[in-house]
């Protein structure tokens, strides 16, 4: 066996590990002066730190191409921002687009509506390349559709989805086009205004190289999302009916300040190192791995070929082998850790024909090396000629 | 080593069922894992492994079987996949070759430990 020291971390589609030591200084020097209630007192400390947080909302809202700061709402992760997109924008008796290609933090919101008959649900297919076809989007767009939600990138086949022409549809038809950006916020650019996007949903722990806990939303100013929590914010509290004033109106009660100060610092890690860089670093590797575990007799990966753009995120199987022992030996006996199962995209499994047992997904992140891709692909070579 | 403890009823709308093997009345749930470790035995492993496809369960076999039993009810948990290997002294590679069914659905499910569910 390989003697492995150190643990080949290849599962940073779930989340980026390790995090950069700068940002994590950077999250407990700034809290350490400013870990107070943001904007809720007249005390100086908590103006000092509402000014901080909003000249955060103006970095993450330029960051994903959006025009209005106070419509940078945080929340604790992609799958709670979606919910208050999903919760907040269905209209009883309307219908929802979205894709086959979704994890569950789409689909069990939109299922869960729909079993409860709120709403009627349109799933369009994907191509065998991993892509759904943007015409595809606008046969399903009806009179009745509330709003279209996609991702941008799967998170088991990486490929990214023509958006921009997905956009250009939904703006002409006037129905709001919601983008969970899980998977490419930190690694491609992102100009929701420009694509036509009225709103995206991001995680702070990904490739966007904050801690968990803090994620968010950007909102175009045509998107209006109702409230579906409610409590302290801060402003209006004579009154017992929650605020409509953006951000809080989306923020009940106190946000994770920590959290924020730890996504600033990550976006400003990618801006120091390039997010073309890091992306084509990635891209490099990912491109490496792909292509020599498809050269291995036995294995087999998806996407079977690679098509542009694509984020470094694949899926594989050994024939025979349960994946979940896959993973196991590459982490027993390699120290490869690599994720099996479903990876919260059922249909994409199903569709894959890897349902229900899957299979598992090789994720690399800023912090891979050629060394590691060696040693996986020798590792996968050495599994499957046991077989 | 293995105190007593009651076996708690059997679910059936999680697929749980009641098999009688060996003499002993023994809970599955829908994977076929074992619902109470307590209701394992050696003749009831041979079984299993029997009806699995293994005819005999070899000095290795019963070594992993041991071994996952002992830490599970020494730690209170399943070993780590690192600590299989260290403990046994058997690769997991190995390991998988060894049990039909391999490593989850082969060794932990013939060694009578709960399912080792994860997120999947």
């Amino acid at each position: 066996m390989v003697s492995c020291k150190k643990t080949i971390y290849l599962d940073n589609a779930a989340t980026a590990f390790p995090k950069p030591r700068e940002v994590l200084e950077e999250m407990v020097e700034v809290y350490s002066r400013l870990g107070v209630s943001p904007g809720r007192g007249s005390y100086d400390l908590s103006m000092e730190a509402e000014e901080r947080i909003m000249d955060i909302r103006r970095e993450v809202c330029q960051f994903f191409g959006g025009s209005d700061p106070e419509r940078v709402i945080f929340s604790y992760n992609a799958t709670d921002g979606l919910n208050m997109l999903i919760q907040g924008l269905t209209r009883p008796h309307s219908r929802v687009v979205s894709s086959r290609l979704e994890h569950n933090s789409v689909l069990r919101p939109l299922h869960h509506l729909n079993q409860q008959g709120i709403l009627g649900l349109d799933l369009i297919p994907f191509g065998s390349e991993g892509f759904i076809d943007p015409m595809a989007v606008a046969e399903a767009i009806r009179p009745d559709t509330s709003f279209v939600i996609l991702t941008h990138a799967s998170n088991v086949l990486g490929t990214v989805q023509p958006i921009e022409q997905v956009g250009a549809i939904c703006r002409e038809r006037r129905v709001p086009l919601l983008l969970d950006v899980t998977q490419t916020a930190g690694r491609l650019p992102i100009h929701m205004e420009a694509w036509g996007v009225s709103a995206v949903a991001f995680t702070g722990h990904k490739s966007l190289l904050g801690p968990t806990g803090i994620g968010g939303l950007v909102l175009s100013p045509g998107l209006d999302v109702e409230p579906t929590r409610f409590g302290g914010t801060g402003r209006d509290s004579l009154s017992l009916d929650h605020t409509q004033v953006y951000p809080q109106r989306l923020e009940p009660g106190t946000i994770n300040v920590a959290g924020i100060f730890g996504l600033s610092a990550g976006l400003r890690f990618i801006s120091k190192r390039g997010m073309e860089n890091i992306y084509s670093k990635e891209l490099g590797l990912g491109r490496r791995l792909h292509d020599g575990l498809n050269s291995i007799r036995g294995v087999w990966v998806y996407p079977a070929s690679l098509h542009d753009p694509w984020v470094p995120i694949m899926l594989c199987n050994v024939d025979g082998m349960d994946p979940e022992d896959l993973s196991s030996i590459l982490d027993g006996d390699f120290g490869i850790a690599a994720r099996a199962g479903l990876h919260c995209a059922p249909l994409v499994h199903e569709d894959l024909g890897t349902s229900p047992k899957g299979g598992v997904r090789f994720s690399l992140g800023p912090f891979n090396t050629d060394e590691d891709v060696d040693q996986v692909l020798e590792a996968m070579v050495r599994i499957s000629r046991a077989r | 080593m293995e105190g007593t403890a009651q076996t708690p009823p059997v679910r059936q709308e999680l697929g749980e069922r009641v098999r009688h093997i060996a003499g002993r009345e023994i809970t599955f749930d829908g994977e076929g894992f074992f619902w109470d470790p307590h209701q394992w035995s050696e003749d009831v492993a041979m079984a299993l492994a029997e009806e699995a496809g293994l005819k005999d369960l070899g000095e290795a076999h019963w070594a992993i079987l041991r071994f996952l039993r002992g830490y599970y009810f020494q730690n209170g948990r399943s070993p780590l996949n690192r600590q299989i290997k260290e403990g046994t002294g058997i690769s997991l590679m190995e390991m998988e070759a060894l049990f039909p069914g391999g490593i989850k659905y082969g060794a932990r499910r013939l060694a009578g430990l709960p399912n080792p569910r994860n997120c999947i």
